[in-house]
């Protein structure tokens, strides 16, 4: 079973839950920006939490299948089409040899999720089948590129009830847990991070995404580089934010004032340039066991 | 002095040290060793740098209290004098000229030192891996000689080539792969310490040693440098 790649898209790579073991050699966790969408997209077929899935961004991707499949995509809805006909997202599809995939550009969200029974049997690189382009791990998707992936006969009829699917145009604010040095901000520092409304800039990837706003005069600049955990947000130089996201470095030293929820994350992974977002205060407990919650409704088992 | 401190969801920062110190690596690898082997079934992963060392573990098996409990119990028992030092020596040849060596015209002048007093400094002393990151298998080496050392450029160069060996302030690494950078660079070596060879994930690690020898231009042309 495979696909043909008749365009490659903008942005458009294979990815798994990540190389979660390497950074004692300095390696990025990478993964997929979307942990919500993409547990769905392999839920939905009864795959393993790990398979490596197509991440999708922004769209003008078209794939031919070769053979019969069964697929699910879920997240952004990047106008996907069969034959050129709507098909459904958030729901088991089967595609017929000879079927065009096509995902021409976002309507709502950035980053869709195109799962296949099994998984795309892409090389593990470490790990992990996840590309990181900044560590030269893997390459996105070329035209004509064939994409190899178990047979399948299998007839589903999975899909996402309603109450689950999010709405990624709305608002969102990142719960933030009080790590690092969230303790070595002043008052008034902390009031002026919580207080404001952040814009996402252009500079938003899947290395970081900078935020734009009124900045935070610091006092120390620069100190001893430590490991950045998923999710942590540095003040830069500037004063500004940088949410750390899954191709970061491993390690850095702008001070941290927190650290945001990874399910918040995955919302952010869906949002344009330009859109506001606010920060509120998390506690580790919260934090916690609603991810314990996700872990265990989708049985995700790291390591 | 240790401090613990919350990371994320699902991890801690252990602080083993306020500053850079020759002696943190070494215990900081020793500790880490001693977490994994204490707590295998917890553990996802540690990274180590300088001063701290990052631990992410399993949800599913623990939490943030009773794992920073169990971490701290290991912490104060632990003797960090007992720890075996690390023994990997690590040799990098290096061809230091003015085609390889960016910087190096510059820092002489600076520095008021010759190509073979610079170079001498350079390459005489043992360098101890304090971190690694920025990207994998880049590893930070110090302590450089007050006389070469030299602070970051203001602004970084865009493309630096795989294998240049560069200074920031007490520190020297080699870049492992072609990458944008603002260190002074003073080198190459002909090494290939990219990730086409998968084995070099594991060629440095915190708290080995590495010593820098130099070699000439025709050594480093005949076994296929590029200048």
């Amino acid at each position: 079973m495979s696909f043909k790649v008749l365009k490659p898209g903008f942005l458009t790579t294979i990815q798994d839950y990540g190389r979660t073991t390497h950074g004692a050699h300095g390696m990025s966790q990478s993964g997929v920006m979307d942990e919500h969408a993409f547990c769905w997209a392999n839920h939905l077929l009864e795959n393993d939490f790990n398979d490596a899935v197509l991440e999708i961004t922004f769209g003008g991707v078209e794939l031919k299948a070769l053979d019969d499949a069964v697929i699910s995509v879920c997240g952004a809805d990047l106008d996907f089409k069969i034959n050129d006909q709507a098909a459904l997202i958030w729901h088991s599809v089967k595609v017929n040899q000879g079927d065009v995939l096509s995902w021409a550009l976002p309507k709502r969200g950035i980053r869709t999720y195109l799962a296949v029974k099994g998984g795309f049997k892409t090389p593990i690189l470490f790990d992990s089948r996840s590309v990181n382009l900044r560590e030269n791990i893997g390459s996105k998707l070329a035209e004509n590129d064939i994409l190899d992936c178990e047979s399948s006969s299998l007839e589903l009829d999975h899909f996402v009830a309603p109450q689950y699917i999010p709405n990624y145009n709305q608002d969102i604010v990142l719960r933030l847990l009080p790590s690092y040095q969230y303790a070595e901000f002043s008052e008034a520092q902390r009031a002026l991070f919580f207080n404001q409304s952040y814009q996402i800039t252009n500079a938003n990837d899947r290395t970081g995404c900078r935020l734009d706003g009124a900045p935070i005069a610091l006092e120390q600049e620069k100190m001893i580089s430590e490991g950045m955990s998923y999710g942590s947000v540095e003040i830069a130089t500037n004063g500004l934010p940088i949410i750390l996201l899954k191709d970061a470095p491993t390690i850095g030293g702008y001070p941290k004032i927190g650290t945001v929820f990874s399910l918040d994350l995955a919302k952010l992974a869906q949002k344009q340039p330009q859109t506001k977002l606010k920060f509120e205060l998390m506690d580790i407990h919260q934090a916690q066991k609603q991810r314990l919650k996700f872990n265990q409704f989708f049985q995700i088992s790291p390591n | 002095m240790h401090k613990i401190t919350l990371a994320g969801e699902n991890s801690i920062l252990i602080y083993f040290g306020d500053k850079i110190d020759a002696r943190l690596p070494k215990n900081i690898t020793n500790f880490a060793n001693a977490l994994k082997t204490e707590f295998s079934e917890l553990i996802i992963d540690l990274t180590p740098a300088y001063t701290s060392l990052l631990v992410s573990y399993n949800l599913g098996k623990t939490n943030y209290l009773k794992f920073a409990a169990d971490v701290e119990r290991l912490l104060s028992g632990f003797d960090f004098s007992s720890a075996v030092e690390r023994s990997e020596l690590i040799h990098i040849p290096v061809y230091y000229g003015f085609e390889t060596g960016l910087d190096l015209e510059r820092l002489l002048a600076e520095k008021e030192l010759t190509l073979e007093a610079f170079v001498d400094i350079h390459s005489s002393q043992e360098y101890l891996v304090h971190a690694i990151g920025f990207s994998p298998v880049f590893a930070f080496l110090a302590e450089v000689d007050s006389c070469i050392q030299a602070p970051r450029l203001a602004t970084p160069r865009i493309k630096i080539p795989a294998g240049s060996v560069g200074i920031a302030d007490s520190q020297t690494a080699v870049y492992p792969t072609d990458s944008s950078g603002g260190w002074n660079i003073i080198g190459r070596t002909l090494l290939d310490l990219s990730l086409n060879n998968p084995d070099n994930l594991n060629k440095f690690n915190m708290g080995d040693r590495v010593k820098f020898y130099p070699i000439t231009r025709d050594e480093y042309i005949k076994y296929g440098g590029i200048l």
